[in-house]
């Protein structure tokens, strides 16, 4: 079986920090994998078995190609990085849109087609199920547990207040709802193994669109203005060496709301 | 017409001058924008909870509801999907504000299936051309939502926290890089869709009021294959509804201030939540989980012990009126976002606090 599972590349939120008048700090931010996609990933080469193939691909500048190179060295046997310059600005839709065609010449022919919940920059955690509509296939969110079963597979949802537990067609997509939060180390091996690997580059020609149907101008919103969040919150600073006065000061403010 | 040659004939005047752009047709008072979108209103999915006799409407649609009036000069569209028990909830989403109300009762449809239900409001949007379709931002509405989008091929803005109108467009806000930056989204095409995180309208009053109800037929869409489904049922508190919120998190090093947290939250009417780690120690279940991985809440107070404050967790809290912090450590992020920081061991807080409110309360009585 071949399963195709789609990653991103994404500053270290982790990492991130406030200066003092609480905008971001993004200089020197690390980038990695999205630990959401890093999951799925894992999950995917856990339920690999002999013959199996497990296809990464990621849209993104060139540098992304380090995310894949992870993939790699975590036991991904095939890579791509789907990467022009015209991809850059791209909203859901555009992403969408260019997986899509990504996947359609590529990999037409996976079994299933697996993505994280979320990438923890953007968290909007809609590109796996614009996907699925485009390519006509169903979608398994929040997937928990997934398992083969005969000619397909077996996935437990969990949407919060209940439960649930599909059968999965092959083609289908399947979103994993969990992150590992100690994330997962390439073994020597892998990295070693990964060395001889190359990641295959593919443009927007390759994957045939065009101009008007990628990126800003394929996009289908617009960021009309952004601002730093208000940073309406008082900011007072206390170091107690009392508990029991750092006690009294909560007491009395909850006693203002009681 | 084959000697009708760029315009130059005056056998009719249909094609214009060429060297006369302006000249029209005659009866023909000015350029219509043809790609011009007639679409107007708004369409909300009513989001329904339980069976059977218990069912509801989710808060979410509720605010949904009660602020589509507001935005928009046009009719107010609800849709939703059900058997006969959803006949109940009908006075209650016309007292809302619904004016024409679409009933999907397709056997196929009575359970969530993301793909039909996709498909069969396409096929409404098709039909009442909304120029707004907003959405919860629930786990059904955030996997429901981009799927319309896409079989319609349009925008979607997600987990939006304000809505302005200009006309019939929306301004949609949502906060990005975990609440620290806030984007204002137009969507280039309509229908403009949103899904919108619950709270960010004031729910409606309740009444009862009449409108006109549709069954709307469909059939087709993706069929699914559900084996089985069961509730699950956590403790039936939930912490988006809290007050007081008393939240831990890593700094919490010993297992036993759990209790004392929960005692202290009795005692104050409020709740314990936490942050993604204690979850992931298995100390706490998710339901309890503030973050961007959890849930969103809004309390009047949330107090954080031994959280370290990333940003996936203050995206979780931006909603509360106002924040505590309670960290040993002095440059831990929470401190820059908090109206109150004490640096302190949470532990030795929560202790005093326990005790201090055991005293309080003896003493009255």
């Amino acid at each position: 079986m071949r399963f195709a599972v789609a990653v991103k590349q994404v500053p270290d939120t982790m990492e991130m920090s406030v200066d003092e008048n609480g905008s971001l700090v993004r200089a020197g931010v690390p980038s990695i994998l999205n630990p959401y996609d890093e999951y799925a990933l894992t999950r995917m080469l856990e339920m690999r078995s002999e013959g199996d193939e497990v296809i990464v691909f990621t849209m993104g500048p060139p540098q992304a190609r380090d995310a894949l190179v992870k993939c790699l060295e975590l036991g991904a046997d095939e890579a791509y990085l789907i990467t022009d310059r015209a991809f850059a600005g791209a909203d859901v839709w555009a992403t969408a849109r260019a997986l899509t065609a990504f996947i359609l010449k590529f990999v037409p022919d996976a079994d299933l087609y697996v993505f994280g919940r979320q990438a923890i920059d953007g968290d909007t955690g809609q590109v796996p199920y614009e996907v699925a509509a485009q390519l006509g296939v169903q979608q398994f969110a929040y997937t928990e547990e997934l398992t083969r079963d005969g000619d397909g597979f077996i996935a437990v949802q969990d949407y919060g207040d209940t439960r649930r537990t599909c059968r999965v067609p092959r083609g289908s997509v399947v979103s994993f709802g969990a992150v590992d939060p100690n994330g997962s180390l390439p073994t020597i091996s892998g990295y070693l193994r990964a060395r001889g690997m190359e990641v295959r580059e593919v443009d927007r020609v390759a994957i045939g669109l065009g101009v008007y149907s990628v990126g800003l101008k394929g996009s289908m919103t617009k960021i009309v203005s952004t601002r730093t969040s208000s940073g309406s919150r008082r900011n007072r600073k206390v170091e107690i060496n009392d508990p029991a006065v750092g006690a009294g000061f909560i007491v009395k403010e909850l006693e203002a709301v009681r | 017409m084959s000697d009708c040659s760029g315009g130059s004939c005056s056998s009719c005047s249909s094609c214009g001058s060429s060297d006369d752009p302006d000249r029209l047709p005659p009866g023909m008072l000015k350029v219509y924008d043809l790609n011009q979108s007639t679409a107007d209103g708004v369409l909300v999915w009513i989001e329904t909870e339980g069976f059977g006799e218990d069912l509801r409407m989710a808060d979410v649609s509720a605010e949904l509801l009660g602020a589509a009036r507001g935005l928009s000069d046009g009719r107010v569209f609800g849709v939703v999907f059900g058997g006969q028990e959803v006949k109940a909830l009908y006075p209650r989403i016309f007292g809302y504000g619904v004016d024409t109300l679409y009933h999907v009762r397709e056997r196929d449809l009575e359970v969530y299936r993301p793909e039909g239900y996709a498909s069969c409001i396409v096929s409404l949007i098709k039909r009442i051309e909304p120029a707004t379709v907003l959405i919860g931002a629930t786990s059904r509405g955030r996997e429901l939502a981009p799927r319309i989008a896409s079989e319609l091929g349009t925008g979607l803005t997600a987990d939006c926290t304000g809505l302005t109108a200009d006309g019939r467009r929306i301004v949609m806000t949502r906060p990005a890089f975990g609440g620290n930056l806030v984007a204002d989204i137009e969507c280039l095409r309509f229908p403009q869709m949103a899904t919108v995180r619950p709270g960010t309208f004031p729910m409606p009053e309740a009444r009862d009021g009449t409108g006109t109800a549709i069954y709307w037929q469909f059939s087709g869409g993706l069929s699914k294959e559900i084996m089985f489904e069961e509730t699950v049922t956590e403790s039936g508190e939930d912490i988006r509804d809290a007050r007081i919120l008393i939240s831990l998190g890593d700094g919490i090093r010993d297992r036993s201030l759990i209790d004392v947290a929960e005692s202290v939250a009795r005692k104050v009417g409020g709740m314990v939540s936490c942050s993604r780690s204690l979850v992931e120690k298995g100390w706490m279940p998710r339901s309890r989980q503030v973050g961007m991985s959890g849930r969103t809440v809004a309390p009047e107070v949330y107090i954080a012990f031994g959280i370290s404050g990333a940003v996936q967790h203050r995206a979780g809290i931006s909603g509360a009126h106002k924040v505590i912090a309670v960290n040993s450590d002095p440059d831990a992020p929470i401190h820059h976002y908090a109206d109150l920081s004490l640096i302190a061991d949470a532990g030795d807080i929560l202790r005093e606090m326990d005790r201090a409110l055991r005293g309080s309360r003896s003493g009255k009585q």
